[in-house]
């Protein structure tokens, strides 16, 4: 055929639902992120503490394990109820912080680096289903570390001790779910806003740290030196740790938040403000993804 | 020959200033030294206009060391130092820029010296102007009775044992994330590890609280912190070291990391495809 005749011809196969073109780019992740032995180790090191949890629930309503170690006659191993819970939704959140730390930096800054941008844009394929599609990768990475183990151990707990407690603390399985969203989301969105503003990917790992907690130290000098308890407003551990109490205990509060997100007592801030705080956060950070995630970019 | 040595060191560090110094990739190390100023800053201004009087010096001087030990020390220090030691080689291997230094006849030996006191040069320019400004605006509202403490006062004394310890937290740290550039391409994963250590230091046993930067840079602090309360009660008590020991401890410490790099740099071979 001569070249002349070698005009525009559109795409023929079959193509891939709408709906489900942002799982492409999950696929792609996983199977790098598979790669690193260092990320492997530490994703299953990471369901070490949800498995002692269950391990707890399961030898408190087993008598003989109980007879085993002599604690036949003690009415409760450990206590099993906010703070049991909270506790592991806090220390597996502090890990998804490390989990997001590592992975997140990689998402985003490679593609911008190498111009690889334009070509996810030059397909049937939006801006915001490129950010939904990298921010799967860390939601599904991050509830399967929190949420998850945390309704699991509460369905065990409930399947043991009888239906009457599940509905009595139902309030705890709407917190462990809705608490660990409202953190999964936040950090998703600082670490790809982050990956997409910082292109070396240890700065860009490093800075979400300096978010959490050198943000949360500035907090506490702002504390400190005014004599006041507003400073709160920028650690972000106290944000998240205030909406957990809040979701898991409502208005009978009776614990301090959860391991690594501590409310102090005395030191509560109105509801309103940690809200508006963390929106803030988001809204920032999807204003810097608007910015750099775009198909053409002008150097100057 | 010594003097040819000397000359290179000096070649290396100039470029590197050029390079580390004010640039924009470190901006957030600009805000990290600057952030405490602005806060002391606006505590003067705000105690100057209400005029409350609601607080005594002394009970300043200790915000100021809780402000130093857990907001220079753990936070803007540490991560200061990480942003800066960590990319004087990384950096360069990401912008395949590293292969004209090893190809100019220098020891490399001298060009780990020349990026170390680069480092070390920008970190003290950011870091020891930011922790006098705050220590000193901090107070400034109290007017004269701040001026007494400090020129008849244990007021100078303190300032000079926080400039003390935030140099040999920098030459600390440097050592310490220098040696991570050079050995990991991901220098996060070290720096995560080395700043977990940090944080636990008050909860472990003497013996490994040792092995450790801010136990010894703690003990060198004239106003001393109580932990916070739901964790005083597993802050295990130490003896602190004497200044003697502390002071060329850590300096030994640095100079055996930077060793440990000097030798490490001599066997280096870029490949900036891996």
């Amino acid at each position: 055929m001569a070249v002349y005749k070698k005009t525009y011809r559109p795409y023929e196969g079959e193509l891939t639902a709408s709906w489900s073109r942002l799982f492409v780019i999950p696929r792609y992740a996983f199977e790098d992120l598979h790669r690193s032995r260092f990320l492997t180790v530490f994703y299953i090191a990471s369901f070490i503490y949800p498995l002692i949890c269950a391990l707890i629930v399961y030898v408190e309503h087993n008598l003989s394990a109980l007879k085993l170690l002599n604690l036949e006659n003690t009415s409760r191993l450990i206590p099993i109820g906010v703070s049991f819970f909270m506790g592991l939704l806090g220390w597996q959140s502090m890990l998804a912080l490390f989990l997001a730390a590592f992975v997140g930096p990689g998402l985003v800054s490679p593609d911008l680096v190498n111009n690889g941008l334009s070509l996810y844009m030059a397909r049937p394929f939006s801006r915001t289903e490129y950010v939904l599609g990298k921010m799967s990768v860390l939601v599904i990475l991050m509830s399967l570390m929190t949420w998850v183990p945390g309704l699991l151990i509460f369905g065990l707990q409930a399947y043991l001790e009888g239906w009457s407690w599940a509905t009595e603390h139902a309030r705890i399985a709407a917190g462990i779910f809705f608490g660990a969203w409202a953190w999964i989301l936040l950090l998703s969105l600082m670490a790809l806003a982050l990956s997409a503003w910082v292109k070396w990917k240890p700065a860009a790992g490093a800075l979400i740290f300096v978010l959490y907690f050198v943000a949360a130290g500035f907090g506490a000098t702002i504390n400190g030196v005014q004599r006041t308890h507003w400073g709160h407003l920028l650690n972000i551990g106290y944000l998240v740790g205030r909406i957990w109490v809040a979701l898991f205990e409502g208005a009978n509060k009776t614990t301090n938040g959860a391991v690594f997100f501590r409310v102090p007592m005395g030191e509560e801030l109105p509801m309103w403000s940690c809200w508006l705080a963390l929106l803030a956060v988001c809204g920032v950070c999807l204003y810097m993804l608007a910015r750099k995630v775009r198909g053409a970019e002008v150097v100057r | 020959m010594k003097d040819l040595w000397m000359r290179q060191i000096g070649g290396v560090l100039r470029l590197e200033l050029k390079r580390t110094a004010f640039s924009r990739r470190g901006w957030w190390i600009y805000c990290l030294a600057a952030a405490p100023v602005f806060i002391s800053l606006m505590h003067w201004l705000i105690e100057i206009q209400h005029r409350s009087h609601s607080h005594s010096i002394g009970e300043d001087s200790v915000v100021f060391a809780g402000l130093f030990l857990f907001f220079f020390l753990r936070g803007s220090l540490f991560f200061g130092a990480m942003g800066i030691f960590s990319n004087l080689f990384r950096g360069e291997m990401l912008q395949k820029t590293l292969h004209y230094y090893f190809l100019t006849p220098i020891r490399r030996e001298w060009l780990v010296a020349g990026k170390y006191a680069a480092g070390l040069a920008v970190s003290l320019m950011l870091f020891l102007p930011s922790v006098a400004i705050t220590y000193l605006l901090l107070g400034r509202h109290f007017g004269a009775a701040w001026t007494d403490y400090l020129t008849h006062g244990p007021g100078l004394g303190q300032l000079g044992s926080y400039l003390l310890v935030t140099t040999l937290a920098c030459v600390g740290y440097g050592a310490v994330f220098l040696v991570c550039g050079l050995l990991y391409k991901n220098p996060m994963i070290p720096a995560a590890v080395v700043w977990v250590w940090e944080a636990l230091n008050p909860f472990l046993p003497t013996v490994l609280k040792k092995i450790s930067v801010i136990f010894y840079l703690k003990s060198l602090c004239p106003v001393e912190v109580p932990a916070p309360p739901p964790f005083s009660v597993m802050v295990i008590e130490a003896d602190p070291p004497p200044a003697w020991l502390a002071v060329p401890g850590l300096l030994a410490v640095a100079a055996l990391l930077l060793i440990y790099a000097a030798i490490t740099a001599r066997q280096t071979e870029i490949n900036y495809g891996e």
